[in-house]
């Protein structure tokens, strides 16, 4: 790399244009934007000094992408017309490749110019947050997820392009599947595109780069005055926070490069609101999640029919990750982080039955969303400090998809000059978990059923099928031994008249053998017409006298009515027994019959292992019990959560997990 | 826990299902070894109580 020293126009001091690509360099001694022309260098005007950030990254870092190397050059910082600022640092390829990474609220973007040749890049007033870009952009398909307005505030090291200080200029963020990234910079004409996606630290090799540095960079509290009424405040993210209130004398303050200033007294919470549950400080970590601390907290509403409905969110914030929330409603919790609007198919739908699928990363990768929300929330009261300019009555439009236990929520708000589009994912989270996690006790028992509170049940009814199909499973293995009703004993007695009505007749059968561990099925058998015979037969076991008794009643009637020919009962029935020790029997058959001055013949069969159901159905219906009253309760669980939405489903099917 | 009761009572019954049928026992029968004492259960007729 050929190095080309030259002195600042402005202060006489060196400076070097280390790269063929850089245009301006930034005087390290006095500021001036140096560039570099055909002839001779240009002061182009001075630019402030660099907000100091949290950033892990500094000029001379050198990483790899792709298996390429390169090092950062340069950071310009730009500032967002809704407060905060962002870096955009210039990464210089070892193979001339020219990069930047964009550096926000945590999160890294490399991108890279992407001629457009043949392209009608659209107008900066036709780009629509949410909507696609006819853009040739590979197969990633975009959407605009935010368009504003940026300031060129700040520079260090050298720039690839002409940086004009405090020069304002539109741009377009858009975003696509799997964390493509991508940015229309409506400051050259025509515009340029710059496409890429979020790396990490780890994949572009600075995640170890200076490990003792970061680590030192923790977040360091600010104490300050208000300069409302002199009481002593904290800023707990000093280079993020753009409005903090006072706790003292609850006034909402500018923050404008660590100096306050009061802008209005906050109104109290009316009556009507909840009040804040979570302290503002409060550090807690949930079960897989890094550690977070409470900075701020926000009460909003919507207006639904005339009534007004609160919930609040408490932003959190960890300096290495950014920045998170943690949302109440009805005493529900959701843990809430952004999703890139390009990781969402929306299907631009508002009303029952809307959908919008999740393809991003996670457990809910893949997940359909139902609509359950479309409405205009408001900021009723803040606390604490905020990572953009909020305000009470700040309005934004909101959409929230569910499936539980998660929820996508679309924001979308509007600024002076442009507009942006928020996806955010958030997961239920127990009440017993807010309380181990932020130390507290108590809190207010949650009512109702929320939009993505889970059926905590699901398990009953998925065990009860799991063992339901275990029980068939066994019953198919185990229908060789109920089945074959192999017939033991087949004999035909021909009863002689009785002597009266009361007087039964008896006859024995031959001897047959039993074998044990297995049912015994007795059938009689008999031409009845319009009659009736009870058949009470005994099974005597020879060796040891033992009885079974078995009382079968047979009758059959038929004739014809108005309505034609009818009949009733059969001329044969049957009962079973539990199986009998093995040996050698006899049976003792003991009839009566309507006719009894009439002899009866009667047929008996036995038959060992005869094929029954009774058991399996009773175990069948054992089983189903309780899955049966887990589906029906998680039916009513579904009814009650979709009573609460704008866009109730018609019919019945609510169910969530649908996957 | 109740979960883990729920388990063993299903796998307690698919037990007992399976002990049964390999044992020839009836649980609804009208003989006098009926494990149940439960009336009897007439195939053509379903339940049709005693004699």
């Amino acid at each position: 790399m050929s190095v080309l020293q030259a002195n600042c126009p402005s202060c006489a001091g060196t400076v070097e244009f280390k790269s063929g690509s850089t245009i301006v360099v930034i005087c390290p001694f006095c500021r001036s934007v140096v560039a570099r022309t055909d002839r001779a260098l240009e002061d182009l005007g001075k630019v402030a000094e660099i907000a100091q950030t949290e950033s892990p990254l500094k000029i001379g870092l050198r990483g790899k992408y792709l298996n390429n190397g390169f090092e950062l050059t340069g950071r310009a910082q730009y500032k967002h017309e809704a407060g905060g600022v962002w870096d955009e640092w210039y990464a210089t390829f070892s193979n001339g490749w020219v990069g930047w990474l964009a550096e926000a609220q945590g999160r890294f973007y490399m991108t890279f110019y992407q001629p457009q040749p043949g392209v009608q890049i659209p107008n900066y007033s036709d780009l629509q947050v949410g909507a696609p870009v006819p853009l040739n952009l590979g197969s990633t398909a975009f959407v605009v997820a935010e368009k504003g307005m940026a300031t060129a505030a700040a520079a260090e090291g050298e720039i690839p392009y002409q940086l004009v200080p405090n020069e304002t200029n539109y741009f377009a963020d858009l975003s696509g599947a799997g964390g493509a990234f991508g940015t229309i910079d409506y400051g050259t004409n025509p515009p340029f595109v710059f496409v890429g996606k979020q790396v990490s630290l780890q994949e572009i090799g600075l995640g170890d780069a200076r490990p003792a540095e970061r680590a030192a960079k923790t977040v360091s509290a600010a104490r300050l005055n208000c300069p409302n009424c002199g009481g002593r405040l904290e800023l707990r993210a000093p280079d993020a926070a753009e409005r903090v209130t006072c706790p003292n004398c609850d006034s909402l303050l500018d923050v404008n490069k660590g100096s306050l200033r009061f802008l209005h007294s906050l109104k109290n919470l009316s009556s009507a609101t909840p009040p804040y549950l979570l302290e503002i400080g409060k550090t807690g970590q949930f079960a897989g999640r890094d550690p977070m601390q409470i900075i701020g907290a926000v009460t909003r509403s919507v207006n639904i029919e005339g009534t007004k409905y609160f919930w609040q969110e408490y932003l959190l914030y960890n300096p290495k990750i950014g920045f998170r929330w943690l949302v109440q409603s009805d005493n529900h919790w959701t843990f809430v982080e952004p999703v890139a609007a390009g990781d969402v198919v929306d299907s631009g739908l508002v009303g029952r039955g809307a959908t919008a699928q999740y393809n991003g990363e996670g457990a809910a990768k893949g997940k359909s969303f139902k609509l359950f929300q479309h409405a205009i929330g408001i900021v009723e009261h803040v606390r604490g400090e905020f990572y953009w300019r909020i305000e009470t009555g700040e309005k934004t439009q909101m959409s929230d998809f569910v499936n539980a236990p998660f929820m996508l929520s679309k924001e979308v708000s509007f600024g002076k000059s442009g507009s942006e589009v928020n996806w955010s994912l958030g997961t239920y989270v127990p009440l017993k978990d807010v309380e181990k996690t932020f130390g507290v006790e108590a809190l207010p028992q949650p009512w109702n059923v929320a939009p993505n509170q889970p059926f905590q049940h699901k398990d009953l009814y998925k065990y009860g099928f799991a063992l339901l199909g275990l029980l068939i499973l066994v019953s198919i293995v185990l229908l060789p031994f109920t089945s074959g009703g192999g017939k033991v004993k087949e004999q035909n007695f021909n009863l002689p008249p009785m002597a009266n009505a009361q007087a039964a007749q008896i006859a024995f059968s031959e001897p047959f053998e039993l074998k044990g561990n297995r049912n015994v099925e007795i059938t009689a058998s008999a031409p009845l017409s319009n009659s009736w015979m009870d058949v009470d037969v005994d099974l005597v076991n020879e060796q040891n006298s033992e009885v079974e008794s078995v009382p079968i009643n047979v009758e059959f009637y038929s004739g014809t009515d108005s309505d034609g020919a009818w009949s009733e009962g059969s001329t044969s029935n049957s009962a079973i027994l539990s199986s009998v020790p093995a040996g050698k029997y006899t049976l003792r058959v003991e009839g009566s019959w309507g006719n009894w001055q009439q002899p009866q013949p009667v047929n008996v069969v036995v038959k060992q292992n005869a094929f029954r159901g009774v058991n399996f159905c009773c175990a069948f219906l054992l089983l189903a019990i309780l899955p049966t009253l887990a589906l029906l309760w998680n039916w009513t669980f579904e009814s009650r959560r979709w009573s609460e939405s704008m866009f109730a489903p018609v019919s019945s099917d609510s169910s969530d997990d649908d996957d | 826990m109740f979960k883990k009761l729920y388990l063993a009572f299903g796998l307690g019954v698919i037990l007992i299902y399976a002990v049964s049928t390999l044992f020839g026992w009836e649980f609804f029968n009208s003989g006098s070894r009926s494990t149940l004492r439960s009336p009897f259960i007439w195939f053509g007729g379903g339940y049709r109580g005693g004699k």
